[in-house]
């Protein structure tokens, strides 16, 4: 067992080494570019995965909370010539006051109508930047970011940037996976399942959402500002709804409520565009049904492929296991359950 | 004698009505310390909502509800958990996803102090907290005999089974008053016999229970003393060989069949 562990964390070490040394290694931009986008997109899917994926809270505004941690830091340094360092803190800061002030009134809400809330923060987030043009830039948005500062190390070329994304993603799944690992992300997780019962142990549901959904925005803020930085520009028509969309389908492809189904998630994703680029015009179709296919048959994700328990529910095993059953069983009447 | 124990549980002329139908009418009654107090009457008798509206599930109409001489009227749910009244469910509420050891943590979830932004930084602190909800849990599901099934989730348990990991789950809360919603309905008699030894045990070692139950055999031989429901009112209250001569109660509860039987038994 104990071996077991050890050589994961060997090949966890090996991955993280291979990560920093790639964009050094590899001066195609193109390259870099993909896993800079990769590792920001990893960033929010582990965000979302506290409210939606463990809590089950269905959270449709991740452009918005993207928006506001991008714009925030960019523009106190453009209008107030903050150091660029500093944008990293204020978009923490940004997290705590979606997570608060967008979700203790909204996490009251259930279902679909908290969906609806998130979308409409979302779309009156991207309405305020697009219309604020005097403060935010309008539609030309803010140009010409400048390279992030690291106390005199200037991260002036997308590779320099990209080594410190894989630093910073690192910690951050390490620190999303404790949590998920821990008290914390079994609470989450028996929220979903039975919200009455959490009560009833004594635990107050409504500020352990609120948590959940401040770790989403901080997650998602973090991600914005790298976005920022990566894209060198900030327009509101990146932050659309077709974003938080694309990471509820990261987080579904990989495997809902676990950290390394969101990695896996996030960066397939991601990549597949890259990779089904011959496809051409035929890309969203073939996007689509790849999509479908995921959902039918394995609606708890990739990552399902490799938890026993998971595997057996998931949809393209139970069929299998039920096509073996009836084979077996053809003839014995099905008993019915104690219940 | 009876007179100087404290008050538990006391509801004070509590009514709660959805919109035109009354579910409770009127009911007052005041558990005493050291008891196991049962609540009983026929289907659709307003047990439950009683219960919830102990548990702060919903408000009452009016009528104030004491819990050792607090008024817990308008306290939220877990507010009230926390005063250390613990509780199962009629129709189980357990989480499924997770195994019987991970039910019964979130139980002790509270007995932990460390906030999510230590968390993040005190690694020694937390790993030593979960160490120490683990091995309560364990402690736990000794006492009731299913520490084998530690790892096992509790979906794929018998009902059964996942009753006494509610209870479990309930007991990691650390209660001084259990409310118990029908803990024996669907058991089968030896499970029935398990599970009232257990409650007996709690009992013995210090908790006051509450209990809603049809069976009669669990609720006569249990309690200390019974108060019955009829159509929201309370109709009859007393020990439980009181409540078994109580003409009204037979007419409305328990039939006349089991009165012969009850006859017959006390002769045996």
């Amino acid at each position: 067992m104990k071996e077991k562990k050890n050589v994961k964390i060997a090949l966890l070490a090996a991955l993280f080494v291979g990560l920093i040394v790639f964009p050094i290694v590899d001066k195609n931009t193109y390259h870099q570019l993909a896993l800079a986008q990769t590792l920001v997109n990893v960033i929010i899917v582990l965000g979302l995965n506290f409210i939606t994926g463990l809590t089950g809270q269905m959270n449709l505004g991740t452009a918005g909370i993207m928006a506001l941690g991008a714009y925030s830091g960019q523009l106190m340094v453009q209008k107030l010539g903050m150091a660029t360092i500093l944008t990293i803190p204020v978009a923490i800061l940004m997290g705590v006051i979606i997570g608060y002030a967008l979700g203790y009134p909204s996490l009251r809400l259930k279902g679909v109508y908290l969906s609806l809330t998130t979308i409409g923060f979302s779309e009156i987030v991207r309405l305020v930047i697009t219309n604020w043009a005097d403060f935010t830039g309008g539609t030309t948005g803010v140009q010409n970011i400048p390279a992030l500062n690291l106390f005199g190390l200037k991260l002036d070329a997308t590779w320099k940037l990209t080594v410190f994304l894989v630093i910073i993603c690192a910690v951050l799944v390490f620190t999303a996976y404790r949590i998920v690992n821990s008290k914390y992300g079994r609470v989450f997780k028996a929220i979903r399942d039975n919200i009455e019962a959490v009560e009833a142990c004594g635990i107050d549901v409504a500020g352990l959402k609120i948590k959940a959904f401040t770790l989403a925005a901080i997650f998602g803020c973090i991600g914005g500002c790298f976005y920022g930085f990566l894209m060198t520009y900030l327009n509101p028509t990146q932050f659309t709804q077709d974003l938080s969309a694309n990471y509820l389908l990261m987080m579904m492809f990989g495997g809902i409520g676990s950290v390394p189904g969101s990695v896996i998630g996030a960066t397939a994703v991601t990549l597949l565009p890259e990779f089904l680029r011959f496809t051409k015009e035929y890309y969203w179709l073939i996007f689509g049904i790849i999509t479908l296919l995921f959902a039918i048959f394995l609606p708890y994700g990739f990552i399902s492929l490799f938890q026993k328990e998971k595997r057996e529910e998931a949809g393209i095993f139970k069929i299998l296991n039920d096509r073996k059953g009836k084979r077996k069983n053809a003839g014995v009447p099905k008993s019915g359950g104690m219940r | 004698m009876a007179e100087e124990r404290k008050s538990v549980l006391r509801l004070e002329n509590i009514t709660k009505k959805f919109q035109g139908l009354t579910a409770v009418d009127d009911v007052s009654f005041d558990m005493k310390e050291r008891s196991i107090y049962a609540l009983i009457g026929p289907n659709g008798a307003g047990k439950t909502t009683t219960v919830n509206m102990i548990t702060g599930v919903f408000p009452p109409t009016t009528g104030k509800i004491y819990y050792r001489d607090r008024c817990i009227n308008g306290m939220k749910t877990f507010e009230i958990a926390r005063l250390g009244i613990g509780r199962t469910f009629q129709n189980l509420k357990l989480f499924n996803s997770m195994s019987v050891l991970e039910n019964l943590m979130i139980g002790g979830h509270e007995m932990t102090k460390i906030g999510l932004v230590n968390f993040c930084f005190n690694f020694g602190g937390s790993k030593k907290e979960e160490i120490l909800l683990r091995e309560r849990a364990e402690e736990v599901m000794e006492y009731l005999g299913i520490q084998d099934l530690a790892k096992r989730n509790v979906k794929n348990l018998s009902y059964g089974r996942q009753k006494i990991v509610e209870l479990g789950r309930a007991m990691m809360t650390g209660p001084k008053l259990l409310l118990l919603d029908e803990p024996a309905a669907g058991l089968i008699p030896s499970e029935r016999k398990e599970f009232v030894d257990i409650v007996l045990r709690m009992f013995e070692e210090g908790m006051d229970i509450f209990l809603i139950e049809h069976n009669m055999d669990v609720v006569m031989n249990v309690s200390t003393y019974i108060t019955v429901l009829n159509f929201g009112s309370r109709i009859a209250e007393g020990t439980p060989k009181e409540i078994q001569s109580d003409p009204e109660v037979i007419k409305a509860y328990l039939g006349d069949k089991y009165q012969e039987i009850a006859a017959k038994e006390r002769r045996d």
